[in-house]
This record gives structure tokens, sequence and C-alpha cells, in this order.
């Protein structure tokens, strides 16, 4: 197999991944959040936000496509962020390693 | 398994970022030596198929989901666990700017969870059970990975206060030890595809010397 048809391979399967996941995922929360609903110590949190400017936690600078959605787009809009999303990561683990790759 | 900011008071978010960096600096370093051209491709393509499979939560008992993260599978595939050290820093940049998946002021610890405990626990319980058979150790080094990486995430939550120390390891453990199932079953079975297809790619110093 050379080195373009795994790249394709790579970026169909992740597309195809990518594409689904928005109707496929479990909405449930996840072992860290699911923990920090029962066993969270609020005082500490607030104390934490506080400190950091935070209204709820998060992150403390705004994202582009926050929980992989597009504001007001539904499911089309969370689509889109994983196909963008996939196109960013794949741009930019080539880009920095075939800078930092050693040279044939 | 993504911190997000508030949960980790701002020193301790310092300190796990300055071990992560010392280990990113390793990592890079790992690349410019042993990632030639012709792994690049494998590399953004491992690292597209990481970022989507993330986002495919598959729910586990107790009202609770979980997904695969994949420094164990990077780091058996290209034979180092500095790979999965870098894979996971990218994928984490990319899901912490973009998507504010895990906080920006915590990335080093979700960076030294994800990225640097998974890649070496991984890498080294693979290494330790190869002989046993390829798919059975790469599933148990998928499983390792992810439990130890919530058991190390339960441990900073209770520096930092934010969760009991008892309680936390204890839901963080039980949670992640049926999360773990899913990195063990996925990483075994892309390991033992790939070991089939292209025996070349898995421990690759060995056998590629053109």
């Amino acid at each position: 197999m050379d080195n373009k048809k795994i790249l394709l391979y790579g970026l169909v399967i992740s597309l195809i991944i990518g594409v689904l996941a928005p109707f496929l995922a479990c909405p449930n929360p996840d072992g860290l959040e699911s923990t920090a609903e029962k066993i969270i110590n609020e005082k500490t949190l607030h104390h934490n936000l506080q400190q950091i400017g935070l209204e709820e936690e998060g992150t403390v600078v705004p994202s582009p496509m926050p929980d992989y959605s597009i504001e007001g787009m539904g499911k089309v809009g969370e689509v889109i962020a994983m196909i963008v999303g996939i196109i960013i990561i794949l741009a930019v683990a080539y880009g920095i390693t075939v800078a930092i790759a050693k040279k044939n | 398994m993504h911190i997000p900011d508030g949960f980790m008071p701002l020193w301790e978010c310092g300190v796990f970022w300055l071990i992560s960096l010392a280990f990113i600096a390793m990592s890079l370093k790992w690349a410019s030596k042993e990632l030639d051209e012709k792994k690049v491709p494998l590399f953004a393509a491992l690292a597209a198929g990481i970022f989507a499979i993330q986002a495919m939560n598959m729910p586990i008992p107790w009202g609770t989901s979980g997904h695969m993260v994949g420094g164990a599978l990077t780091a058996i595939i290209f034979d180092s666990p500095w790979a999965g050290v870098l894979m996971l820093t990218l994928v984490l940049i990319v899901q912490g700017v973009f998507f504010a998946d895990g906080g920006l002021l915590v990335m080093g610890a979700n960076i030294f969870n994800m990225g640097i405990i998974g890649s070496f626990v991984g890498y080294y319980v693979f290494k330790a059970l190869k002989n046993i058979g390829t798919p059975i150790a790469a599933f148990v080094a998928g499983w390792a990975s992810l439990f130890l990486s919530a058991i190390v995430c339960a441990i900073e939550m209770a520096i930092a206060g934010t969760f009991p120390l008892d309680k936390g390891l204890y839901y963080m453990g039980l949670y992640h030890a049926c999360i773990g199932i899913i990195e063990g079953a996925i990483t075994a079975i892309v390991i033992a595809y790939l070991s089939n297809v292209k025996p070349d790619l898995i421990g690759a110093k060995s056998t590629v010397n053109e």
C-alpha cells in the first residue's frame, strides 16, 4: 500500500465514522462527567471557577464549534463539525510531522 | 476523560503543563529521529481516525458512556510510546481549541493522562505480553492504558480537592474498567488486522531496513 492510499483510506474511514458519530454516539455523560455528577466538591469547583472567571466548567477561551456542534444547525451542524475536525486534525498531524520528520 | 477548566486549581494546571511540555519536547525529538517521510501519511491517517472515533461514545452501564483514546494503539503501531504522546497531544489540542472538549488550562493534565500515561502503559504492557499473542497483548495494553489514565486522573482530582480520593478512585476505576474494554477491543482489532495485512508496520524497526 503506498502512502497516498494510506492517507486516502484513513480519510475515508474517518469520514464514515465522523458522519455516523452524531447519530450513533451515546448521549450519556462519560466516565469523568458521571463521576463528577456523583461526588464533585461544589465548593472547590466554585472556587476554581471564580479564580479563572468562568460561570461553569468548560474552557477559558470560547471555541468555534463547542461540543462538536454549530449553533442552531442541529444534526447537520454536528456532521459538518466532525468533517471540519477530521480535515483539521489530518492537516495538523500531516503538516507538523512532515515538517520535523527526517528527510529520506 | 477530558477534564474541563474549573476541575483543577491554576497551580495544578501549571504543574501538569510543565511536565507535559517536557514530554512533548521529547516526542518531537523522537519524531525528528525516527519518523521518516514514509511514515508521515500513516501518522496523519491514524490521527484522523482517532479523532473520529473519540467522538463515538458507546454506552456502558450506570447511564455512562465512553470512547477510545488511542495512545496505546499509536505507540504499538509506531513501536514507541513517544509516538502516542505526540499523537494525543495533537488530537487534544485540536479538540480543546476548536471543540471545547477539555479545557485549555487543564490541557497539560489531559495530555499527561491520556497521552503520556496512556501511551507508556499501553506500550510496555504490549511489549511484556507480546509473546502470549499479539491480539491478547494489544487488548490488555489498551485496557490497562485507559484504566491507569483514569486512576491517575482520579488522583489529580483528589489533589485538587475536586473529588474525594476513595470515591474518586472507586467511580473513575469502575467506569473506566468498562470503557477500557472498548479501548482494548478496538486496539486488538486494529493491531491484529495490521499485523496480518502489513506486518512490517508493527514493530517496524526489526523488519524495515531499506
